[in-house]
């Protein structure tokens, strides 16, 4: 086979093109050209981020570059970060769904009634500091919420929103 | 009376006669002079090398200066593992084949401006004149059917073609540019021969 023959032409077929050259002159003032814009920069700051990238960081640099190189590639990532991102607040959802319903089971029983605030924290009411000697607080927190101003009950159950969570000795 | 010595075009004193790694320090310290002479030591080289890839004159002319531009801010990041001349073709290399992935499918060749003087060379001109079957077709035609065949090879391949077949440079010079092994640019170097062999058939029947 003739392949080495073949490609020794091919060769000097190639040689053709260092003959392939810029116009005289042209070299005389490329040097010149190159420190000009080289000190532009210098005097404007004219580094720009990309600049500063590829000399910091030139891996982080080639691999931007493969975006900009296949559009493709980055609307295929852009959607596999959606889909984690939807998958992510779809398992949220559902590990917090209990907790949601106690929520939405105190919030309704909010909406819906003062009176069952008003009889769960009736007894503790009842038992003040000066007959017992000992105030407990033992109310779940959305009793202390500002409910009864939404039923127009603020004066009734005004003193239930500041009950103090501590014990207090009373006759020790 | 003694006669004054003629001054050496090569005094150690200036950036003309310096060498490299001389010329790359004074240039990390923002010395211009040492730069401009570095970048006259290979403006050729680089130029040529990117418009051989590119086949396109203004192309050439941006990127071969954007390539020393940007040689220069990152000379602080040049640990010297290499020659400055390596460095700086690899820079070179990288730029050209990210603007050429940038520009995929829309070549331009732009010959204009290129000067183009194979008449000179004997060697060639008996080369075109008994094996080209075409004698009509004059060397523009051939040169435009050159870079035709290069521009149809994918870029690491073009590349490798272009720095050993038109450059002269050794498979290992390739490699080092290049960041790949030897086997590497050979096989590339195997593969680009074939393909413009079947793209340059015509050129090289026998007469």
């Amino acid at each position: 086979m003739n392949n080495k023959d073949n490609f020794s032409e091919l060769r000097q077929l190639l040689k053709l093109k260092r003959h392939e050259v810029p116009p005289p002159g042209y070299f005389n003032n490329f040097s010149g050209k190159v420190l000009g814009r080289i000190r532009a920069g210098e005097a404007g700051g004219e580094q720009t981020f990309a600049d500063r990238l590829q000399a910091q960081a030139p891996w982080l640099a080639n691999f931007l570059a493969i975006f900009e190189t296949r559009p493709g590639l980055i609307g295929g990532v852009a959607t596999s970060l959606c889909l984690l991102l939807l998958l992510g607040i779809v398992f949220t959802e559902n590990a917090d769904s209990p907790q949601k319903n106690v929520l939405g089971a105190a919030v309704t029983a909010d909406s819906q009634s003062a009176s069952v605030v008003t009889s769960v924290t009736a007894p503790v009411a009842a038992a003040s500091p000066e007959t017992t000697g000992l105030a407990i607080s033992t109310n779940p927190a959305v009793s202390l919420q500002p409910v009864a101003t939404l039923f127009g009950q603020q004066d009734q159950n005004q003193n239930l929103l500041f009950q103090s969570a501590s014990f207090t000795g009373g006759n020790n | 009376m003694t006669m004054a010595e003629p001054e050496s075009t090569l005094d150690a004193s200036t950036p003309a006669g310096m060498l490299e790694g001389d010329l790359v320090k004074r240039a990390r310290h923002g010395d211009l002079k040492a730069y401009d002479e570095l970048v006259k030591r290979y403006q050729e080289r680089i130029y040529a090398t990117i418009y051989h890839m590119t086949a396109n004159h203004e192309d050439a002319n941006d990127l071969a200066q954007e390539s020393f531009i940007k040689a220069y801010q990152a000379l602080k990041s040049f640990r010297g593992g290499s020659s400055f001349y390596t460095w700086i073709y690899r820079i070179a290399v990288n730029k050209t084949i990210n603007f050429l992935k940038q520009r995929k499918n829309k070549y331009h060749l732009s010959l204009n401006d290129i000067d183009f003087n194979p008449e000179n060379d004997p060697e060639l001109v008996a080369l075109i004149s008994t094996k080209t079957p075409h004698h009509d077709a004059g060397l523009s035609e051939l040169q435009k059917k050159l870079n035709e065949a290069l521009l149809k090879l994918s870029e690491p391949h073009r590349m490798v073609a272009v720095l050993h077949d038109v450059q002269g440079m050794s498979h290992e010079e390739i490699a080092s540019i290049m960041g790949c092994n030897i086997g590497t640019v050979r096989s590339r170097l195997f593969y680009a021969r074939q393909q413009l062999q079947g793209h340059l058939a015509e050129y090289m029947k026998p007469a």
